[in-house]
């Protein structure tokens, strides 16, 4: 067994803060992030500041909180009966978790893609596209064409649907349904989006597309990803976190955590010797 | 290395599989035999009774020939139309609260309570309506039948909302609320909009259900043979009603007429039942291709 | 501290195939060398059995490039999986070059022995002192690579630096002295020189176990 030494010895313990790390200006972060089932703690505490415009993955072995965490973000884990809270996230200097913000202006802010395609079954190609925008008032159809068309430029899929918009959502394949909740997403012009595991249940060309498109909206959007692969993080992101029992392992540049992670359980996790 | 298993069904099995299959056959015709026998019987003797007269005429006396069924029938619609009026905003609207409520113990309670309610004999649900609104009205009204065909069809309609909007998968609800729609426009356009086929479909079953009684007609809405004018305050005739009146009376005019009107309530399920069909043949249709 | 079982992956067991490849190609490079450099001292004409030695190399460095390539492509290795491979592909190579320059001392040796090399004795004891030096850092930077252990970095960056020293006094002292047979001038500063190559060839490996450790990539040379 080769031994390895560590310039810096780290092994196992949480990295409780960022505070080597100087990034530009931080579009979200999280203060001592907890949140719980009931009486299970699923995170114990999380602080990562994401910067703007920037993609950063968050990773992890199957339950290690990671999911939690983004649903943290856009307020949709208090959905669930006995998930509670604790902790603040905060976005441009506000607290969303403070009693005088409303969770749903929130969500409309913090945009989500789901792990499977979830389109709205009764729905066209056209009307999941500006569900978002319809569902909360907009009627100008003028407008409505015009987000309906650049979201799905922005997710790529615009080419391959403009001329069978009438179609119903689910007519589609897997992964031009998963551009289209990513379109959806896009047309309520969020500033953040969260997507989780937005490729795992698509093949390989599928993939590949989606990741081109989350690469061309890092210039307008906050992206925050959730995966399981960290050749993926490798490809698309610019910053990785590695999330293990609930706790912030490791964070940095994807470069640096892809070609020597601080930390040995990083290391031991994403060379695939656990998770 | 040979296989230990047989390569070849034995005979035994062979005649095991016929046998069941033949059981199960006889099973399915029992069932449905006496089903076709009464609508053949039905059919045959109503037939005769059945004419334009016989639809647009008020009922007469056991002596005339040309009595009809018009009140009754317009009677009944009036009645499952004005149950249909209370039962389906408040059995949907009882069915969205058990699906999107389900961990809460007030949807826990009251949904055994609604299951309860689905089978309860309807004679008792007549009576309570009795003792409730005729006793103090001092009359029998088309309101209080109305009353209670609205306690046969709320549970139904509950229940058949909530397994519809159970269906929808839960990873739309959080799609719409992702989006920053509202708990409550979710729950309505996205929940109810996708599962609207289930909820339909409960709903006509339970109008169709409600067409058919007659037990909680007797002691609220009673008998007339006339149009009602008002519908608070006199009596009015249903077609379940004139069966039971017409059928048991001895004379010979009633009887064919009550076999006619038999046959017109017959059909009018058969249509509802068809309907409902037809519906759910589409979505499935639509599913299938979507 | 949380304990973590170690999976066993697919990868592993190509890892093992390409550590052994390039274990086994240092004992060869450190053998050839040791022949070559004794057989320069001693006068002797080893160089067929060099030649083999050398050649084995150079085909052992190319399938190292494939295996180590075929590992990347297959398993897309991250961290210290990476920086192993990637290290061992720059390792081979500098095994390649220690057999090559053993060749070329053999050839030296080979070429110029018929006319019977009349070093002056100081030659044969500069050269002899460089040579033990130059053997003793391949044996450090083989055994380094196996235990993957960069403490013996400074000792051998001294080494190196005194190799290097060695090798521009030895030029300068030649200049001095007049009077030594063309041959001998040649050939010897020919084994100087390839013996400063050798050294620096081993402190190559050094930086490729440096990176290898500690993910930082440094200038030893």
């Amino acid at each position: 067994m080769t031994k390895i030494e560590r310039r810096t010895q780290n092994t196992g313990m949480p990295h409780p803060s960022m505070s080597k790390q100087d990034f530009s200006t931080a579009k979200i972060e999280t203060k001592d992030l907890k949140a719980r089932f009931g009486k299970v703690e699923v995170l114990k505490g999380i602080n990562l500041k994401f910067p703007e415009n920037s993609v950063t993955a968050i990773m992890g072995p199957s339950g290690c909180g990671k999911t939690t965490f983004i649903r943290c973000l856009n307020r949709i884990h208090e959905l669930t009966p006995g998930a509670k809270v604790e902790g603040e996230v905060i976005m441009d200097g506000i607290n969303i978790y403070s009693p005088n913000v409303d969770p749903v202006a929130i969500r409309r802010r913090i945009g989500m893609v789901f792990q499977k395609p979830n389109p709205f079954p009764t729905m066209s190609i056209y009307d999941n596209t500006v569900a978002g925008l319809k569902l909360n008032g907009v009627r100008d159809k003028k407008k409505l064409e015009e987000l309906a068309e650049r979201s799905l430029r922005m997710a790529f899929l615009w080419d391959e649907v403009k001329d069978d918009l009438n179609k119903p959502g689910t007519a589609l394949s897997g992964g031009q349904q998963q551009r289209l909740c990513i379109a959806r997403a896009l047309a309520v012009e969020p500033e953040v989006v969260l997507m989780d595991e937005p490729c795992s249940a698509l093949d390989p060309v599928a993939t590949a597309k989606v990741e081109e498109s989350i690469v061309a909206l890092k210039k307008d959007f906050t992206i925050i990803i959730v995966t399981h692969n960290m050749q993926q993080a490798a490809r698309i992101s610019d910053f990785t976190a590695f999330i293990y029992l609930g706790q912030l392992i490791e964070f940095g540049k994807t470069s640096e955590v892809f070609e020597k992670p601080k930390n040995e359980l990083t290391e031991k996790y994403i060379t695939g010797k656990f998770g | 290395m040979k296989s230990i298993l047989p390569t070849q069904i034995s005979l035994w099995r062979k005649i095991v599989n016929k046998l069941m299959t033949i059981l199960v056959i006889v099973a399915v015709a029992l069932a449905v035999i006496p089903l076709i026998f009464i609508l053949g019987d039905v059919l045959l003797r109503g037939a005769a009774a059945v004419n334009l007269t016989f639809l647009t005429s008020l009922p007469a006396a056991p002596t005339s020939k040309n009595g009809g069924i018009a009140s009754p029938l317009v009677g009944s619609f009036t009645m499952v139309g004005l149950a249909s009026l209370f039962s389906i905003p408040i059995g949907v609207g009882a069915g969205m609260f058990f699906s999107e409520y389900s961990w809460s113990k007030l949807s826990t309670v009251s949904g055994f309570m609604n299951d309860v309610l689905t089978g309860f004999p309807s004679m008792v649900l007549g009576l309570f309506v009795f003792v409730v609104i005729v006793l103090t009205t001092k009359s029998f009204s088309a309101f209080a039948g109305a009353v209670a065909l609205s306690f046969v069809m709320i549970p139904i309609i509950a229940r058949t909302t909530d397994e519809s909007l159970k269906l929808v998968p839960n990873t739309l609800r959080e799609a719409s609320m992702a989006l920053g729609v509202p708990r409550w426009k979710t729950t309505f356009r996205i929940v109810v909009g996708t599962g609207k086929t289930g909820v339909l479909t409960g709903i006509i079953l339970a109008v169709a259900r409600a067409t058919g009684e007659t037990a909680p007609l007797i002691l609220t809405a009673f008998w007339s043979t006339h149009y009602a004018t008002n519908l608070f305050n006199q009596p009015i005739g249903s077609l379940t009603y004139l069966i039971y009146l017409y059928g048991t009376s001895g004379a010979s005019n009633w009887e064919t007429q009550a076999w006619g009107a038999a046959l017109i309530l017959i059909l009018i399920m058969l249509a509802l039942n068809l309907f409902v069909k037809v519906i759910i043949g589409r979505s499935l249709t639509e599913a299938r291709m979507g | 501290m949380v304990k973590v079982n170690n999976m066993q992956r697919l990868l592993d067991s190509g890892l093992e195939e390409l550590t052994v490849m390039v274990y086994k190609m240092g004992g060869v490079a450190e053998k050839a060398l040791a022949i070559s450099i004794n057989g320069f001292i001693d006068g002797k004409d080893v160089s067929k059995n060099v030649l083999e030695l050398s050649e084995i190399l150079v085909n052992r460095t190319v399938e190292v490039e494939e295996k180590a390539f075929s590992l990347i492509a297959k398993y897309q290795p991250v961290a210290s999986d990476l920086r192993i491979i990637n290290s061992y592909i720059k390792v081979a190579y500098d095994f390649e070059r220690y057999g090559r320059y053993a060749w070329d001392i053999s050839f030296i040796t080979t070429r110029f022995n018929a006319k019977a090399l009349n070093f002056d004795k100081w030659i044969f004891e500069y050269i002899g002192k460089m040579a033990e030096k130059v053997l003793e850092m391949v044996g450090i930077s083989i055994n380094s690579l196996k235990s993957l252990d960069p403490e013996l970095v400074k000792t051998m960056t001294r080494a190196e630096n005194a190799i290097d020293k060695s090798y521009f006094e030895y030029l300068d002292k030649l200049v001095e002295q007049a009077g030594v047979t063309n041959e001998s001038t040649i050939s010897s500063v020919l084994v100087v020189r390839y013996l400063e190559r050798i050294a620096d060839h081993a402190m190559h490996i050094m930086e490729a176990i440096v990176y290898i450790a500690t993910g930082e990539k440094v200038t030893l040379r």
